[in-house]
């Protein structure tokens, strides 16, 4: 890694965003975050770089990109595989032995010796490393296939194994194509691991570009529930087994390690490494991120846009608990229902309103009605599809949040900036967003409180107790107030990435 | 030959003498190639016409001039042989019947005018000093025979060998009777024999033909797109008959080696009739060669592309190429076996058999230099034949040309060191290509995971 040459044309943008099937071709959390930085941060000169899948999945530009975006392209890793005949030949054999040794280590779980990981990843996609001509018709690449299928592989088809290998590293080609040609630029910022996280990498390592990590949800841990349950892996599992990974088959494990070890990468090249909430700091540990690397920058909310519910608060703790969020299985409608069961036999005067789209499930929605009538609670709980969060907040004496998974909940901020207190699962940030995540956040108190997931009865004994305390009510709200304003305003988030990327900006081309 | 497979299975299932006798027999009359048969059929014509009044000179020159329209024929055939089959084949396998027929049609227009561009010419400026009638009857037969080669072809598809076998023999018996009755017509009356047999042969294959494949369309020529076809085939199918003839061609046109006879035509009295007696020494190699292709190598080829296809373990891929290459192995063995074995025989009594079909014992160590190079070009068959088998149409190109080139050198060679070196250089170049095949064909399957996975879509 002596004589790295700094880039010689000068860079078209500070940073250039590394979005992985988001921003901004698709909508969700994520893309509006990144459509926030973007705009929040008008001084930088963005540059984005979009990878996804399939072309056909991504048609229509859902954002209109603001006026510092410089620079757009579009990559689609799942685009032609193979594009010309086939052509026999030798391979390097020094260039894969260097794969061998990354394997090893994938292997191992162990982090990669720099040295290795360098020429692996310089090796990739050129002639004197590994083409992807080398990878796909060489003898050595056939003589490596050979060996891991024969080391390694407890499953019987041959063919299935040699063909997840293909499909699996083919895009990695693709990566470092991209990763030689985008434009210049002072630093990269890729917002998941993945294909992305390895486009970090790479830029980090060829073109000594410094490399920033934020990770929203847990991509590895995602990209594991999406291939336990992928239909297009054919299994040949045994249905004894008792834990899942042996109930996993091989070929599912292959996928699952393969983006663990794409994951490691990243974390192995980026600094910071950015997660939004404590919970996911820790997965980055368990997952090889360096300690001393790891920061947390959560999302934020602009308060001063709450202000109005704030002040349209009635004096009276209003006896209803609101759950909004989209009617879908993970947000479990159902245990809140039941909750609200509960809740109704002590505070008969209560209602419980649903607030969200009801589009997504159609199933889900009737076998959540159908509960409410079984229940007989017909007088008692209300589904008012979707609503502006300003209009119903202030009617509401509780947010009640039963999600089974989370990340950093946006409505349990917004309430919190109307001065509404909050029970939630113990998911996700939820906990660090209600009872404080660090010591000097702790002292702040509780600003609600937490429950298990799919308990109706510990939910519905703790929205009594919030509802019918008065005191402990209003401190909850004042408590909720202050946590958000202190810590989770927009003005925090850009401050947080203005330091960070002045201070990758102003480190500049790594020499090391 | 997909078909002759179960039929030879279905007759071998019996396992007993009789059974393993008529498996051999129908197969060697199936894959002794058309042309050994024909070959049979025109020696029978010039024999028989021998103890009737026709003039000793107009028998040679009918015998010269079949022999060039066959060989020119089977050359021009050899440019649909290969490619053509592998296109049936590919329609067969995605289902396409209703194309066969039309194509089938196609091939037939363009040989039909392949033909006559060739033809005409030749028998303008190629044949002076011949009778008109001669000259329309060598156009005719040669039209017809660029015909029959392509019909011929789909014996592969075709159930119906019994049919088949009685067609050829009711057609030469055909032809043999006409050029008979004919023969007071002398040369042309023995060439409207043939023509009338050959006619016959085509039209009841092609009335088999088209009853198997029915189809909507008269003439298509889907074989002609490029995305549908190898032009490695095409070359391998004309450079393997130009090879196959070149060195008769060298020694009918070197003026130390033939004599004229009619037209421009001229012929090698010296190397012609030990040749073509030898080539009838194949039918045991070939019928052997085909009864363990068609069978064991099939086999183990369908279950060597099954386990890669059905997902089976890598060590049981390896297995069964290892078993392929075993049966490879032992199908060439057997053919050495068999060829062996019928050389000893004939060295034994070649010279009474020369003797008895009135040929100069003179000519007895040719005979048995050509016996050996013909062994050793089955062996070259049998070789290119595994190899199309695992579709490397570029080693196959190589050995053709190897071959086409070695014996042009060799033959050449040969002239010039003397007669006693006649017919080495024929056996030069089919022992140069069988080496060379072995070598490429053990590299093939040393390689054959490898270009099976790597290399597919080739």
């Amino acid at each position: 890694m002596i004589g790295r040459k700094p880039v010689p044309e000068s860079p078209i943008a500070d940073i250039t965003l590394l979005l992985e099937g988001t921003y901004p071709f698709v909508r969700g959390g994520v893309s509006s975050w990144v459509h926030q930085i973007i705009t929040g941060l008008p001084q930088y000169r963005f540059s984005l770089v979009f990878m996804g899948g399939d072309r056909n999945h991504y048609d229509k530009q859902q954002y209109e990109l603001p006026d510092n975006v410089v620079h757009l392209e579009c990559h689609y890793l799942m685009d032609n595989l193979a594009d010309a005949k086939p052509k026999p030949s030798k391979g390097k054999r020094t260039a894969f032995d260097t794969q061998r040794k990354l394997h090893d280590q994938f292997r191992s779980n162990e982090s990669v010796p720099a040295g290795v990981l360098s020429q692996a990843l310089r090796d990739l996609g050129r002639k004197a490393g590994i083409s992807k001509e080398d990878f796909l018709y060489s003898q050595e690449s056939w003589q490596m296939i050979d060996e891991s299928y024969r080391q390694y592989c407890t499953e019987p088809s041959f063919v299935d194994y040699f063909w997840t290998i293909r499909i699996m590293h083919a895009p990695l080609f693709r990566i470092a194509e991209i990763a030689r040609n985008i434009p210049a630029t002072r630093t990269v910022h890729a917002i998941s691991t993945g294909y992305a996280g390895l486009l970090g990498a790479m830029l980090n390592d060829i073109r000594g570009v410094p490399f920033i990590l934020t990770e929203h949800g847990i991509y590895t841990k995602e990209r594991k529930i999406d291939l336990s349950q992928a239909e297009w892996i054919r299994d040949v599992s045994d249905k004894v087994s008792t834990n899942l990974n042996d109930q996993l088959g091989y070929i599912r494990q292959l996928w699952i390690r393969f983006f663990e070890s794409l994951g490691r990468l990243a974390y192995q090249q980026a600094d910071p490494i950015i997660s939004l909430y404590l919970g996911n700091q820790q997965r980055q540990l368990v997952d090889g991120a360096d300690p001393a690397r790891t920061h947390i920058v959560p999302n934020g909310i602009d308060p001063q846009r709450f202000e109005g519910a704030l002040a349209a608060r009635p004096k009276d703790v209003p006896m209803v608990m609101g759950l909004v969020g989209r009617v879908v299985p993970i947000k479990d409608i159902k245990t809140f229902i039941r909750a609200m069961r509960s809740v109704y036999e002590v505070v008969p005067n209560v209602e419980g309103w649903i607030v969200g789209p009801e589009e997504e499930d159609p199933a889900y929605v009737t076998e959540c009605r159908e509960l409410v009538s079984s229940l007989g609670l017909e007088n008692c709980v209300k589904f008012l599809g979707f609503q502006n969060v300003n209009d119903i907040l202030p009617q509401l004496g509780l947010m009640v949040l039963t999600s089974i998974s989370e990340a950093l909940p946006l409505v349990i901020l917004e309430a919190q900036a109307t001065g509404l207190p909050c029970l939630a699962t113990d998911v996700g940030a939820c906990r660090e967003l209600i009872e404080g995540g660090t010591d000097e956040d702790k002292k702040l108190g509780c600003s609600g409180a937490i429950v298990p997931i799919a308990d109706p009865e510990a939910t519905a004994r703790e929205a009594i107790r919030l509802l019918l305390d008065e005191p402990l009510w209003t401190q909850a709200s004042a408590v909720g107030l202050r946590r958000v304003k202190r810590y989770y305003t927009l003005d925090a988030m850009f401050d947080s990435y203005r330091t960070i990327y002045d201070t990758a900006i102003s480190t500049g081309y790594r020499e090391d | 030959m997909a078909g002759i497979g179960f039929e030879l299975r279905r007759i071998l299932k019996r396992d007993n003498l009789s059974s393993l006798i008529g498996a051999y027999g129908l197969a060697s009359i199936i894959s002794s190639g058309p042309w050994v048969l024909s070959v049979l059929g025109v020696m029978l014509i010039g024999i028989v016409s021998l103890s009737l009044s026709v003039r000793d000179i107009e028998i040679i020159q009918f015998l010269v001039s079949v022999t060039y329209l066959m060989a020119i024929s089977l050359t021009l055939s050899g440019l649909f042989q290969h490619v053509f089959t592998r296109w049936v084949a590919d329609r067969l396998y995605e289902k396409r019947n209703d194309l066969i027929l039309p194509n089938l049609m196609g091939v037939l227009w363009l040989s039909t005018l392949l033909a006559l561009a060739g033809g005409l010419p030749a028998i303008l400026f190629l044949l002076p000093d011949t009778s008109v009638l001669y000259k329309l009857l060598m156009l005719a037969n040669f039209v017809v025979l660029c015909n029959v080669w392509p019909v011929t072809i789909f014996l592969s598809g075709m159930k119906s060998y019994g049919l088949i076998v009685a067609l050829f023999a009711v057609s030469y018996t055909t032809a043999i009777i006409a050029s008979l009755l004919l023969a007071r017509f002398g040369l042309e009356g023995l060439l409207g024999g043939l023509l009338l047999g050959h006619g016959l042969l085509l039209f009841s294959f092609l009335f088999t033909i088209i009853r198997q494949y029915p189809s909507d369309n008269p003439v298509g020529f889907d074989f002609t797109r490029r995305s549908q076809i190898f032009p490695a085939l095409i070359a391998t199918g004309l450079l393997f008959n130009a090879a196959v003839w070149a060195d008769k061609f060298i020694f009918w046109f070197h003026p130390d080696t033939s004599q004229h006879v009619i037209g421009t035509l001229r012929a090698s009295a010296i190397y012609d009739l030990s040749i073509f007696l030898a080539y009838l020494a194949i039918i045991p190699g070939m019928a052997v060669f085909l009864v363990r292709m068609e069978t064991d190598f099939s086999e183990a080829y369908d279950r060597f592309y099954s386990a890669v296809r059905e997902g089976d373990t890598l060590a049981r891929i390896n297995g069964f190429r290892d078993e392929m290459v075993r049966v490879a192995r032992s199908g060439i063995y057997e053919i050495c076996k068999v060829q062996s074995f019928t050389l000893i025989i004939l060295f034994i009594w070649g010279d009474e058999l020369l003797s008895a079909i009135g040929i100069s014992t003179l000519y007895l160590p040719m005979f048995y230099i050509d016996l050996v190079s013909v062994s050793m070009q089955l062996i070259l068959l049998a070789i290119q034949n595994v190899l199309f088998y695992l579709d490397s149409r570029h080693i196959n190109v190589s050995l053709c040309v190897i071959f086409f080139s070695s014996n042009l050198i060799f033959t050449l060679v040969t002239i010039e060191l003397g007669a006693s070196f006649y017919g080495y250089g024929y056996a030069g170049a089919t022992f140069l290509s069988s080496v060379i095949g072995l070598a490429l064909l053990s590299r093939k399957f040393d390689l054959l995971e490898y270009e099976t996975f790597m290399l597919q879509g080739r």
